[in-house]
């Protein structure tokens, strides 16, 4: 392998005089070997994805972890993406996979976290590293309410929830990602509302 | 509208995409039910609040161990770099494409050799038809066996082989034939 590594020091948000590439030309420059391409992707992608990962599977580490593996696929498997559809439904579908495949995973291992126990299980606190504000704790409170209601949904519910409501994707490319007909995406964003109304109405 | 038709078009509401017409009626059964109201801005305001969820950002981190990570791949020596997907033919991969050929191939051939009158054999024996004695029965579609015919199949079944039957009684023909010499 004498291919050249990615730059991935320099962020070329910009490259080539001022010019600003779409996804899909990104990628196809990429497919015939121009790395700085890739770390473009990488850049306008990984926080992207961190957030969908995040909001799916609760756990900043693993969050990154998938993102690497979806960032290295990228690398690896450059050539299978056909430009028939968006780059971006290519990345959230293959970050999605791995995101479901590793719950499925956390599932069977049944490790316990200290972040997700409750407080009745915890023997000790972790000590707040400085003091926080009222407001700053409330809304700590709310994201915390919030995240637990989204982790409480079945997981095909969570999945259109994250990319509708927090990543503004439209039903058609949310159809795309999870491969299944619009009309099916509206009824699960429906009844994902309704469920997470439910959880939440004693929030305000 | 009734309450389930109302549960079920809150997203499509909320997100514009009802017709004029859906949304007028969504919205005389929300100004008529206090309680459809106070649903449709509680989810409004929980949307508002996911929309509003802090964005998560990667580790400074992200990109030396994404770097690593690419150069311990490149270096790997089992787990190649994939350049090119995989040759298809009309999707199939190769394996699978020559398994069909073979298949394909073998299906015509015996196709073949079983179609009636392809390849019949001279000396095959002729089918029973139903109906030895003589010329075809006109008036039924199917060969039928009733009491006149028991002898007849009687006969066949003895000899089932023997297509000479036939002829034997074909050449009597005494009392039908007049030789011109016997008209003198």
């Amino acid at each position: 392998m004498n291919q050249p590594s990615p730059n991935l020091s320099t962020p070329p948000f910009l490259m080539d005089n001022q010019i600003r590439y779409t996804d899909e030309e990104l990628i196809a420059r990429f497919q015939k070997g121009d790395e700085q391409a890739y770390t473009e992707l990488v850049i306008r992608y990984r926080d992207k994805l961190m957030t969908f990962v995040f909001r799916f599977v609760n756990d900043m580490e693993q969050a990154e972890d998938i993102i690497q593996d979806t960032m290295l696929k990228l690398y690896t498997h450059k050539h299978y993406y056909r430009n028939i559809a968006k780059f971006s439904t290519w990345i959230y579908t293959i970050a999605g996979n791995l995101a479901k495949t590793e719950l499925r995973k956390k599932k069977t291992r049944k490790v316990t976290n200290i972040s997700q126990m409750g407080p009745e299980d915890r023997d000790y606190e972790l000590p707040s590293v400085a003091p926080e504000t009222d407001e700053v704790v409330q809304s700590e409170y709310i994201e915390k309410k919030i995240q637990a209601a989204i982790q409480n949904l079945p997981l095909h519910f969570r999945t259109v929830t994250i990319l509708r409501d927090i990543q503004e994707l439209s039903y058609e490319e949310i159809s795309k990602i999870v491969e299944v007909p619009l009309g099916t995406v509206k009824s699960r964003i429906n009844r994902a509302r309704l469920q997470l109304q439910n959880e939440l109405k004693d929030l305000k | 509208m009734d309450r389930y038709q109302f549960e079920d078009a809150i997203s499509a509401y909320l997100d514009n995409e009802l017709t004029l017409s859906e949304r007028k009626a969504f919205e005389d059964f929300m100004n008529v039910n206090s309680e459809g109201k106070h649903l449709v801005d509680s989810i409004r305001a929980n949307m508002t609040s996911i929309k509003n969820l802090s964005d998560i950002k990667a580790s400074n981190s992200f990109m030396p161990n994404l770097h690593k990570r690419i150069e311990f791949e490149k270096k790997r020596p089992s787990k190649k770099i994939v350049n090119r997907p995989s040759k298809t033919l009309f999707g199939f991969t190769p394996l699978y494409a020559s398994i069909m050929t073979v298949l394909i191939i073998s299906f015509v051939t015996v196709g073949v050799n079983l179609w009636p009158g392809a390849q019949a054999p001279a000396n095959t024996i002729p089918a029973y038809t139903g109906n030895i004695s003589g010329a075809p029965n006109k008036t039924l579609d199917h060969p039928t066996i009733d009491a006149n015919q028991d002898a007849i199949l009687a006969e066949a079944e003895t000899d089932s082989a023997d297509t000479t039957i036939q002829k034997k009684k074909n050449f009597k023909l005494g009392n039908q034939v007049k030789f011109v010499k016997d008209q003198r």
